[in-house]
């Protein structure tokens, strides 16, 4: 009797846990979109709008494991200081590409649909992004590396995953010539979008 | 007796090719996997459009698995594609699966890309970083009707 009380009660908690989650994740992204908005409407010049966009998004996106995931299973192969500067240049090109999409005054309409729970400890957030005139799709997955705070992991445009997408690049640089092709590749990409 | 001979002959022969079709549509149509030990995993896509029971699953190029089903997900609208792999393949938990097309209307498929997680899916486990069907029409309308003009999309909101 006392377990037929108990699971219903456990079902209810489990329930309420994951629907908070959602709420936690969804709440965390609009603040940091909101944040970058700002910086995009105070903004004077572009040279402004990168290094306040770059604050923002070291705090929002989980970079370690975006990084890991974008170069995929040749990660495990990298040694200590290939993978610091590996996440290093990685996170630089993000920000750089990132910062460049945006025009400082314009402000993009976001219009948020849906926030469901994929797995345990990770959420998508779907939105109909309207900027300079395009109306873009982009979904936000979120998770929790340190298993307390939110931090995105990856975006998808247009249903195209920019990890999966950096994934297919990186992978097949580190099959030609391993860690060291990784980080030039990561060099030059760098060099080319200044 | 000697024509009888022959068209018991080609009887058996038209018997046979029917027979060989038979089994390479089913081969075809239905999908097969190599020989060996399978398990299923679950993956979570907003678009399935276009794959079906049997469709292939690669990793590399390499056929490592067929689509077992393919149902709705009531709570939230999207597909849930049952993958069968060979037990062989490991996968790590950061796993990607992607909808793709051999090339631009050819068949649709489940393209695997590992991760670099140290720990694996486990059989029954979901794949949630996944990249849908790209919706071609969609693409070519936007491209054949133009962006959405940001003033007249406000002046529409608007109230008469």
């Amino acid at each position: 009797m006392k377990t037929l009380l108990i699971l219903p009660a456990l079902a209810a908690l489990a329930l309420g846990d994951a629907l908070a989650s959602k709420a936690d994740a969804e709440n965390f992204l609009k603040k940091s979109v909101s944040e970058v908005v700002e910086v995009a409407r105070k903004s004077p010049d572009s040279a402004a709008l990168a290094s306040g966009v770059r604050l923002i998004l070291l705090k929002t996106i989980s970079f370690d494991a975006m990084t890991r995931r974008a170069v995929g299973p040749g990660w495990r192969q990298f040694t200590q200081p290939e993978q610091t500067e590996t996440i290093s240049l990685f996170t630089a090109l993000i920000i750089q590409t990132y910062s460049s999409k945006f025009t400082p005054g314009e402000l993009p309409e976001i219009d948020y649909k849906s926030a469901v729970e994929t797995a345990p400890g990770r959420v998508e957030v779907s939105t109909a992004t309207l900027y300079e005139g395009s109306k873009y799709e982009v979904v936000y997955r979120l998770e929790q590396p340190d298993g307390k705070s939110w931090r995105v992991t990856d975006v998808v445009i247009e249903g195209v995953s920019m990890v999966a997408n950096y994934r297919s690049q990186l992978d097949a640089q580190f099959k030609s010539g391993g860690a060291r092709a990784v980080i030039a590749s990561l060099h030059k990409s760098s060099a080319s979008s200044k | 007796m000697k024509k009888h001979k022959v068209e018991i002959l080609v009887g058996l022969f038209v018997l046979l090719a029917l027979a060989s079709l038979a089994w390479l549509t089913l081969r075809v149509g239905a999908g097969s996997l190599p020989a060996g030990e399978t398990y299923l995993i679950e993956s979570r896509f907003t678009n399935a459009g276009g794959l079906h029971a049997g469709s292939a699953v690669l990793l590399s190029g390499v056929t490592v698995g067929r689509v077992e089903e393919i149902r709705m997900e009531p709570s939230d609208y999207s597909a849930i594609v049952n993958l069968r792999l060979l037990s062989t393949l490991r996968l790590p938990t950061d796993s990607m699966a992607s909808i793709k097309t051999s090339g631009l209307i050819g068949d649709k498929f489940v393209s695997l890309s590992p991760g670099a997680d140290e720990i694996y899916l486990e059989p029954g486990a979901r794949i949630t970083m996944t990249e849908s069907a790209v919706d071609l029409e969609s693409l070519i309308g936007k491209m054949a009707f133009g962006a959405v003009d940001k003033d007249a999309e406000k002046k529409d909101q608007k109230p008469e």
